[in-house]
């Protein structure tokens, strides 16, 4: 049990679909975050203040790194 | 040995940085200054000093070797071991300890649970961080000894003294300003090795042709996602429970080094961005340090030690002039690790241990004396204690051993004690010390209970599953905490703090 053995029949793209579905998932969670949260302590609110393009635009990139390798 | 022109650059190098840190000097006037830059950074400065703290030059020598012999997977170390964190840091931790007014995550501890949590993991990270400044010491005279014809005595001190003179009179703007430059510097030259390997190795497509020529030995090099039975240290089960849930949230939510930072900005939108920040510029760190190893692959295939990957490109493909930019680079390295280190010890000795438990009540000024001359007295035991390396090779492992124990558990009771008003100070402090105890078990055990080598990742997940198992059981069985305590410390509570010392469970 300390090994995982329990998924060793699991193959390495399935294990893939896990990561991008991990990724998606905190996506997802990023855009539920209310607004007043994310702009907090924020004088003259800007589009790009909004945090959740920051974090979606680093997802995007990591999803792209791990849908190719 | 480097030649005229690099001479200059790493002098150039070294002269430039001390008189950028000294500049920062005269912004320094209280503890909140010397400690947190008097709130006053903005996010992008944070976000670059966070990689720049989080890589030294060890990772662009160690991690190349690691991809020589394993391939790209060990670049879920950079990628999965700080994007999911980096993420839930900024959103959910770090805005609730930069309003609570924080110095210190084992304050927060304190706060929260109790000054015995408090104590024990102020206490582990600066002996950690001690002990890491000798062994970050001598990896510095061993680069100048075969390159600058410096002897390890020499290379030491002198690092010591820039290092020192900037941390001792700036403080933590300085070590974050020339985290900044350091970064830079960092990404400039490993971008280097990169770019002219990768045209040497007949480009990306010449790279990715040759190793796939080599045979079944290399068919998974390209493979982020190894299968649970492999070999290899990173199977994908010991990624996403070791790595990806508890090591990488621990280190990014749980090191001071690294939090300590993001309590320095102006404001917490500020705060949260340079977490944001600091996760894209680590996107590109894999390609820095784990590029060249593959290079290596391809160019000087058979080698029986993978460390040796690195300083062979270097060595064979650099012109002078570039020898010295990266040379300055892996400088840079070092002592962004060097000063982050000594500047957070400093104020982990100074908030946790002594206004905690030695001197209350004194003057800000006298705390900020207090935290430099902490960071003399640790810059002296780094450079006595250096040799070590050199007496017990094994050290610099032992030490990140001696950590790798404590972060599932410290992750543990951080996680419960931000989501679950239930836990109490007896939850917390039998998760912490029952975590680290299974940790050094599963450790002493490991021949028998795993069957890779080096199971660290799985030892992290279990000691994190004990540490939440006794915290909870523990919980249920004593005294919960009123709510009014938990105010500001607790997700979904009221964001009112509310100070340790007024806390009747203290």
């Amino acid at each position: 049990m300390l090994n995982f053995d329990w998924l060793r029949n699991v193959s390495p793209a399935a294990a893939k679909a896990v990561f991008l579905g991990l990724f998606i998932v905190s996506g997802l969670l990023v855009l539920m975050i209310p607004k007043a949260s994310i702009l907090e302590g924020v004088e003259n609110p800007r589009w790009w203040h909004n945090l959740k393009l920051w974090a979606l635009g680093v997802l995007a990139i990591i999803f792209t790194i791990y849908s190719i390798f | 040995m480097l030649s005229g022109i690099d001479y200059f650059i790493v002098i150039a190098y070294l002269v430039g940085i001390m008189v950028l840190g000294l500049y920062f000097a005269r912004f320094v006037r209280s503890a909140d200054d010397f400690f947190l830059c008097g709130r006053s950074l903005p996010f992008w400065a944070v976000g670059m000093s966070i990689v720049a703290t989080d890589i030294s030059a060890m990772d662009f020598v160690g991690v190349a070797g690691q991809s020589y012999r394993f391939g790209v997977s060990v670049g879920n170390f950079d990628w999965l071991g700080s994007m999911p964190a980096m993420l839930l840091a900024a959103f959910i931790f770090v805005p609730y300890f930069w309003k609570a007014g924080l110095y210190t995550i084992p304050e927060y501890l304190g706060r929260r649970y109790n000054d015995g949590v408090r104590a024990v993991a102020s206490m582990t990270w600066i002996i950690f961080f001690a002990l890491d400044l000798g062994v970050l010491f001598w990896a510095t005279a061993v680069m100048f000894e075969p390159l600058m014809g410096w002897p390890p005595w020499f290379s030491i001190i002198a690092t010591a003294i820039v290092v020192g003179l900037y941390t001792f009179f700036g403080g933590l703007t300085a070590v974050v300003m020339t985290d900044v430059v350091q970064m830079i510097i960092m990404f400039v030259g490993g971008a280097t090795v990169v770019v002219v390997g990768l045209y040497h190795a007949g480009g990306w497509d010449g790279l990715t042709d040759k190793i796939a020529t080599m045979g079944d030995a290399y068919q998974n090099h390209f493979k982020l996602i190894q299968p649970a039975d492999t070999q290899t240290p990173y199977p994908w089960t010991g990624i996403l429970f070791g790595l990806t849930l508890v090591m990488s949230n621990a280190y990014m939510i749980g090191n001071q080094a690294i939090v300590q930072r993001c309590l320095a900005t102006k404001s917490v939108w500020h705060a949260k961005a340079s977490m944001l920040c600091g996760a894209f510029f680590k996107m590109f760190i894999p390609m820095l340090v784990m590029f060249p190893g593959l290079i290596a692959v391809a160019m000087y295939p058979g080698m029986e030690d993978g460390d040796k990957a690195f300083p062979t490109l270097v060595k064979n493909l650099l012109p002078p002039g570039l020898r010295g930019l990266l040379f300055a680079g892996f400088l840079a390295g070092l002592m962004s690790t060097i000063d982050s280190i000594l500047n957070s010890t400093a104020t982990l000795w100074t908030k946790d241990v002594y206004e905690r438990f030695l001197k209350k009540g004194a003057s800000s000024r006298h705390y900020m004396i207090v935290g430099q001359l902490a960071t003399v007295v640790l810059l002296i035991f780094g450079v006595i204690t250096s040799p070590l390396s050199k007496q017990f090779p094994g050290i610099y492992v032992a030490i990140q051993t001696f950590l790798s124990f404590f972060q599932g558990p410290a992750f543990s009771i951080l996680l419960l004690g931000m989501f679950w008003p239930r836990a109490t100070q007896w939850g917390g402090l039998v998760g912490l010390v029952g975590g680290i105890c299974t940790s050094i078990l599963l450790y002493i055990f490991k021949g028998h209970l795993f069957t890779i080598e080096e199971p660290f990742l799985y030892i992290s997940w279990w000691s994190f599953v004990v540490g939440v198992l006794l915290n909870v059981a523990v919980s249920f069985a004593t005294k919960p905490h009123p709510n009014g305590r938990l105010a500001g410390l607790v997700f979904g509570l009221p964001k009112v703090p509310q100070s340790s010392c007024e806390a009747p469970a203290c």
